[in-house]
């Protein structure tokens, strides 16, 4: 009878995986950056490969342009019931960029280049043993995309561009068992692989005047397969065979994104854009491992997510002080596509807002230093993850830096 | 620190500031409760028992004493527990999780087995009234109608360790401190005693009774007589009901039909074996053969559904026989007519307990109800609880007390109903920060 008991234990698997919002990360560029990571209407420079391809042959240069930038996400989690509170720790993750492109000759017809790029590239550290351990003790999620990129200009007024994405990466996450050992000490769950997928972008630029310019780019959906990553796990001893380490499959979509922007120059030295991405967030509808050995029983663990769309309004301004000097400024409104009942410790997901500065300054005649600084905060979320039960309110911070700097061929 | 330092810093310091999330967390309050002296009385559960005894870091998570630290950020003063030296168990070891070998089938598994550490308790039998008065009045094994008998104190093992007087009634030692708030779990036993024994005494018991449902005169008696007792000096409290024992795991784990019968030659052999007595039997799920002296000749019958099976009945004897060619005794069995007696003596004494919540304008908890969610499973921050034996999580192995994490929902259910009756906002317990079942 007893023996019977024991053979099934009621336990929440390590089934969630939530990249919202914020593991999106809109750092391709400084210059975008800085001006409320828009830019699909004007090129402004190699980076434009990532907001729309279409502007790579509009460059006037071939260009080489670089940037790393500090990502210091921070979240505070407090429980009304209980009146704990915590904080994930302080760490920093690198999003990097290198652009190589630009027209092959000036003012040529044909522009080529090659982008790498971090599209989602960020973590969530919690205590160990805080409050929330059993839904999520740390995750994070590196990606790096690689785009070639060719573009053409068919005319001063129009140009297309496409380029091949692909995306390699890697994922890690823990999380504690419910079951305790003779010693009092949680189990864990330790997963991690390495995911690879490909897609697209592609985009069209319109320059209607000297001082109007319009975009319209489209970043395909890369489904980052995991093949074979290891899930270990460190239970009781009574419980280890049904917790073998074994290897799973999963699959992290990254969602596909429709951009539309204009930019316009009410006077030569000032430019003002804005721009809407629309995000196919509901590629998050359900989260599945697979396991090559049964884990506690089952083969596979699903999460339901049901993210939703949302649009991504941008608004920024470049304003040219100097020969040397361009100075921007802007800000974003970010809806989070986490519906309520699905809010989870691993990224508690709210709406946010996005301002950014920054500066270029012209070093050289060929040498230009970019800097830009992007603050987020989000909105204070009263959330519940229906899948654990785990509830409370939460607030996401992030200041991000970032340095980088272009050289004209 | 030249100006530029400074500058530098004070913008790092700026910038670091701006970017933390900033949540204030919920007023908590009183309610304008005075927890200075605040006095647990009860029996086993309230003294923490688990896992069939009863040992220091089980105390240590009692609801009580969970109940005490919450209390303690609003106004809540010392709470001293008779404690014990002993982990491994007092008087005997406790049950833990570990490996015993079938000696029919020589099949290994898990399940409660005693404490093998050798005994640990050496001493914690003195008595030491000496260091109270305590706030933590539970006794194991107390009954309601107890608390009215003179020398007590000399009959039970626990009481004998910290009560002042071993001649007194038990009623006596909750004058010792004057408590300015209280909870009181009593009764449970009144019930307890008559199910856990399979209904061997009746349902009218007395004091000497041990194994019948108590006189409902006399439990009101009693609970009156604690209740006054407690309230003497004007403190507010709670008063607790008592849940429906038959739903516990120490009725609950092994079901009515768990004969199972895996090979025809069984079912033949038990089916020529009960020939001319309409008892037949199948491949599959069996009601089990209970003794019942009411039926001619054979004084034996099958189980129905809604009887229930002790968890102390022999297992072994189970795969040997028991319950099949032999029936089981009644001891070790809750049938239909005993389990009416439980419910309806646990609706009396209930009823007495909310009548008496009301007419002394305490908070009464309905623990039944709480028993009842609890059953059905509840969703705690990543984990599934619920009553089911060792797996729910709640129960500790003697199916009967809980783990410390059951005790930190009870505290919670308890600290729901204080804030809801008295106007309070005191913080619950992270369930989770307690431990469960410990695991080889």
């Amino acid at each position: 009878m007893r023996k019977q008991t024991l053979l099934f234990l009621a336990l929440m698997l390590p089934a969630c995986l939530a990249f919202g919002g914020g593991y999106q990360l809109n750092l391709q560029g400084l210059r975008q950056l800085a001006m409320g990571g828009g830019g699909t209407a004007m090129p402004w420079d190699a980076s434009t490969m990532f907001y729309n391809p279409g502007g790579l042959s509009r460059l006037d240069n071939f260009q080489a342009n670089g940037s790393i930038l500090f990502i210091v996400p921070s979240t505070q989690y407090v429980n009304d019931v209980t009146g704990v509170s915590a904080r994930t720790q302080n760490k920093v993750f690198t999003p990097f960029n290198v652009y190589l492109g630009g027209p092959i000759k000036k003012a040529g017809g044909l522009g080529v280049g090659v982008a790498v790029y971090t599209p989602f590239g960020s973590g969530t550290y919690w205590d160990n043993n805080w409050t929330g351990r059993y839904a999520i003790q740390n995750i994070e999620l590196q990606t790096i995309f690689i785009q070639p990129t060719v573009s053409y200009k068919f005319c001063d007024e129009v140009s297309v561009g496409v380029g091949v994405v692909i995306g390699t990466g890697n994922v890690k996450l823990s999380k504690a068992i419910p079951i305790q050992d003779a010693n009092g000490n949680d189990g864990e769950a330790n997963l991690k692989g390495n995911a690879n997928g490909l897609g697209y972008n592609v985009g069209l630029s319109f320059k209607a005047s000297e001082s109007l310019h319009f975009g319209v780019s489209y970043r395909s959906r890369v489904d980052m397969r995991v093949k074979s990553g290891t899930a270990n796990f460190t239970t009781a001893t009574a419980i280890a065979s049904q917790f073998p380490n074994t290897s799973f499959d999963a699959t992290l979509p990254c969602p596909e994104v429709l951009s539309v922007g204009a930019a316009w120059k009410p006077i030569e030295k000032l430019t003002v854009q804005v721009d809407f991405n629309l995000t196919g967030w509901n590629a998050y509808d359900t989260l599945a491992f697979n396991y090559s050995a049964p884990v506690n029983g089952s083969m596979r663990s699903a999460s339901a997510r049901l993210y939703q769309n949302r649009i991504v309004s941008r608004v920024g301004a470049n304003y040219q002080a100097s020969e040397h000097l361009a100075l921007m400024i802007g800000g974003a409104y970010d809806p989070s596509p986490v519906r309520d009942g699905y809010v989870t410790p691993d990224l508690p997901d709210a709406n946010r807002i996005v301002l950014t500065g920054g500066f270029t300054y012209r070093i050289v005649s060929k040498l230009t230093l970019m800097a830009a600084v992007e603050y987020v905060t989000s909105a204070k979320r009263n959330g519940v993850s229906n899948e654990t039960g785990f509830s409370g309110r939460y607030q996401n911070k992030a200041i991000t830096p970032g340095i980088g700097l272009s050289y004209d061929f | 620190m030249n100006t530029k330092q400074l500058l530098i810093g004070g913008l790092a310091v700026l910038a670091f500031a701006g970017c933390k999330p900033h949540l204030d967390t919920q007023a908590f309050n009183n309610g304008g409760l005075d927890f200075t002296r605040y006095v647990a009385v009860g029996n086993s559960l309230t003294a923490g028992y688990a896992n069939n005894s009863l040992c220091r870091s089980s105390q240590m998570s009692s609801y009580p004493s969970i109940l005490a630290q919450q209390f303690s950020a609003f106004g809540g003063g010392a709470f001293l527990q008779p404690l014990l030296k002993s982990e491994v168990g007092f008087p005997g070891p406790k049950l833990i999780l570990g490996y015993t070998t079938d000696s029919v089938t020589g099949v290994t598994s898990l399940g409660p087995i005693p404490d093998p550490a050798p005994s640990d308790n050496a001493g914690d039998e003195a008595n030491i009234a000496a260091q109270g008065p305590f706030n933590n009045l539970g006794v194991p094994g107390i009954r309601a109608i107890d608390f009215l008998i003179p020398g007590y104190g000399s009959l039970n093992p626990y009481a004998k360790r910290f009560f002042s007087s071993m001649t007194a009634r038990p009623l006596a030692e909750l004058g010792r401190m004057n408590p300015t708030f209280f909870t009181a779990w009593i009764g449970n036993n009144d019930v307890l005693g008559y199910a856990t024994s399979g209904g061997s005494g009746t349902i009218n018991g007395g004091f000497l009774d041990q194994n019948s449902i108590s006189n409902s005169t006399l439990f009101a008696v009693a609970l009156d007589s604690v209740v006054n007792r407690m309230t003497a000096g004007g403190a507010k409290g709670v008063l607790l009901s008592i849940p429906d024992v038959t739903a516990i795991p120490f009725f609950t784990t092994i079901p009515y039909n768990g004969l199972v019968l895996t090979r025809q030659g069984q079912v033949d052999s038990l089916n020529g074996a009960y020939t001319g007595t309409g008892i037949t039997f199948k491949l599959g799920q069996n009601p089990f053969i209970i003794v019942d002296n009411s039926v001619p000749l054979i004084k034996r019958r099958p189980m129905v559904e809604g009887e229930y099976v002790c968890l102390t009945v022999p297992q072994a004897s189970l795969k040997a026989g028991l319950g099949s060619i032999q029936p089981i005794p009644g001891q070790y069995i809750l049938d239909a007519t005993e389990v009416g007696n439980v419910r309806s003596a646990t609706a009396t004494f209930n009823g007495m307990i909310a009548q008496e919540a009301a007419a002394h304008n305490l908070a009464f908890v309905n623990m039944g109800a709480f028993l009842s969610t609890l059953s059905s499973g509840i969703l705690y921050n990543g984990v599934n609880y619920n009553a089911q034996f060792v797996t729910g999580g709640a129960f500790s192995l003697d199916g009967v007390h809980l783990t410390p994490r059951g005790y930190a929902f009870a505290a919670n259910e308890i600290i729901r109903n204080i804030n809801a009756f008295y106007g309070a906002n005191i913080p619950m317990v992270d369930v989770n920060a307690y431990h469960g079942l410990a695991f080889p």
